[in-house]
């Protein structure tokens, strides 16, 4: 039972960590395709990276979402095994070929690079995969529709909250839709740094 | 359901939970970070872009200013979640020591929709201005309330995201603004009781 248990939370994890991913990179998805145009043998068609970058960004929201509402199928556990094994390729290329280049994996919503943290942590994520796995029997994990649909909602939130939080770091499109958080936003005098991207001026 | 399917629901239920709550602080740091924040607004000493826009009665406002301070106040009605900022705002206007600056608040969108709730807030008296997000880009405002201060020449004085009636102040004494009644009574009494130990 324990071990199962372990699987779900994997499973659980991955899940929502692809579907956040996914968002996040829907939300930024013009610099994810800088990103991907790395892995392009042909840098000729930008189109390309950019068609590219959006299949990556959708699979990962399809393959968090069916992972999150379809505990009991077990060929969508491979499907992320294999993603994630993925992630792992594209961190060991990008750190040999590109180090210290933005990876974008969650968008604007991080700043790191490629480099041996980013290897860590794909891997971890394998290994993760690998766990989630091995499910109990998959009669054992059975949903209702009403679990099914509530699971894809929250899903589907966490995927919406990853895009507006993306799009809002990414962009700046918070003017306008409302005021900033009172509580986090800080303060800084004139003068201090450079303006940022964007200035007109 | 069986009952793994119900322990699953409720294991998921919670990661997405984290996934939000990590989202969350992800937009909080950025929000509070140093780099985030410095990206906004425009350097002290830079020329501010120029503009004339209308308020909601129509009269034409235009900045470099016709006097040798604007505050410009880049914000619509969701100054109401900020009410510490409504009462700075409020102090400035009504401060007499401030005759020789002007105050707008330059909205997003169309200032009519913004007045009437900015009115009821007590900040009538205020110009509200139709600006457009054309404006706001040009200024690199991306959060509100955002306060820049430019002098007569059209260069900016000050710049900063203001959440408190502090950040008010302590922008007003870095834009070189006049003290306020307040601060004028201060510094005299301070200087009445140095003078006064001196002569003992």
């Amino acid at each position: 039972m324990s071990v199962a248990v372990l699987a779900l939370c994997c499973k659980a994890l991955l899940a929502a960590s692809l579907l956040m991913a996914g968002g996040a990179k829907l939300a930024d998805l013009r610099g994810f395709a800088a990103t991907a145009a790395l892995f392009l043998p042909d840098r000729r068609w930008p189109g390309l990276a950019s068609t590219m970058a959006a299949g990556v960004a959708g699979g990962e929201l399809a393959l968090g979402a069916a992972s999150l509402s379809n505990p009991g199928v077990r060929w969508l556990n491979l499907a992320v095994l294999a993603a994630c094994a993925g992630f792992v390729v594209v961190s060991v290329v990008g750190y040999l070929r590109y180090p210290g280049r933005p990876c974008r994996c969650f968008g604007s919503l991080s700043g790191r690079s490629f480099g041996p943290p980013g290897i860590g942590r794909a891997a971890l994520m394998t290994l993760l995969a690998v766990a989630a796995t091995a499910p109990p029997t998959p009669s054992l994990v059975q949903l209702g529709s009403a679990g099914r649909l509530g699971l894809l909602a929250a899903g589907l939130l966490v995927a919406w909250c990853a895009f507006a939080a993306g799009a809002a770091l990414g962009s700046g499109s918070i003017a306008g839709s409302g005021p900033a958080d009172s509580g986090t936003a800080g303060w800084r005098p004139a003068g201090s740094g450079a303006a940022g991207p964007g200035l007109a001026s | 359901m069986t009952i793994l399917g119900i322990v699953f629901v409720g294991i998921a239920a919670l990661a997405c939970a984290a996934a939000l709550l990590a989202i969350l602080g992800i937009g909080q740091l950025a929000l509070s970070g140093s780099g985030a924040i410095a990206r906004d607004g425009l350097a002290r000493g830079q020329v501010a872009p120029a503009w004339s826009l209308p308020d909601a009665d129509g009269t034409l406002r235009s900045s470099p200013p016709g006097r040798p301070f604007q505050l410009i106040v880049f914000g619509d009605h969701s100054l109401r979640s900020f009410p510490s900022v409504v009462a700075g705002l409020r102090s400035l206007r009504d401060d007499p020591a401030n005759a020789d600056l002007e105050i707008v608040i330059v909205t997003a969108g169309d200032a009519r929709l913004s007045q009437p709730a900015l009115t009821t807030l007590g900040l009538d008296r205020i110009p509200v201005l139709t600006g457009s997000r054309a404006l706001y880009a040009r200024y690199n405002v991306r959060v509100m309330p955002f306060v820049i201060v430019v002098d007569a020449a059209g260069r900016v004085r000050a710049s900063s995201l203001v959440n408190h009636d502090w950040q008010l102040a302590k922008l007003r004494r870095i834009a070189g603004l006049p003290l306020d009644s307040g601060d004028a009574a201060g510094v005299a009494g301070r200087a009445a009781r140095q003078s006064q130990a001196a002569a003992v």
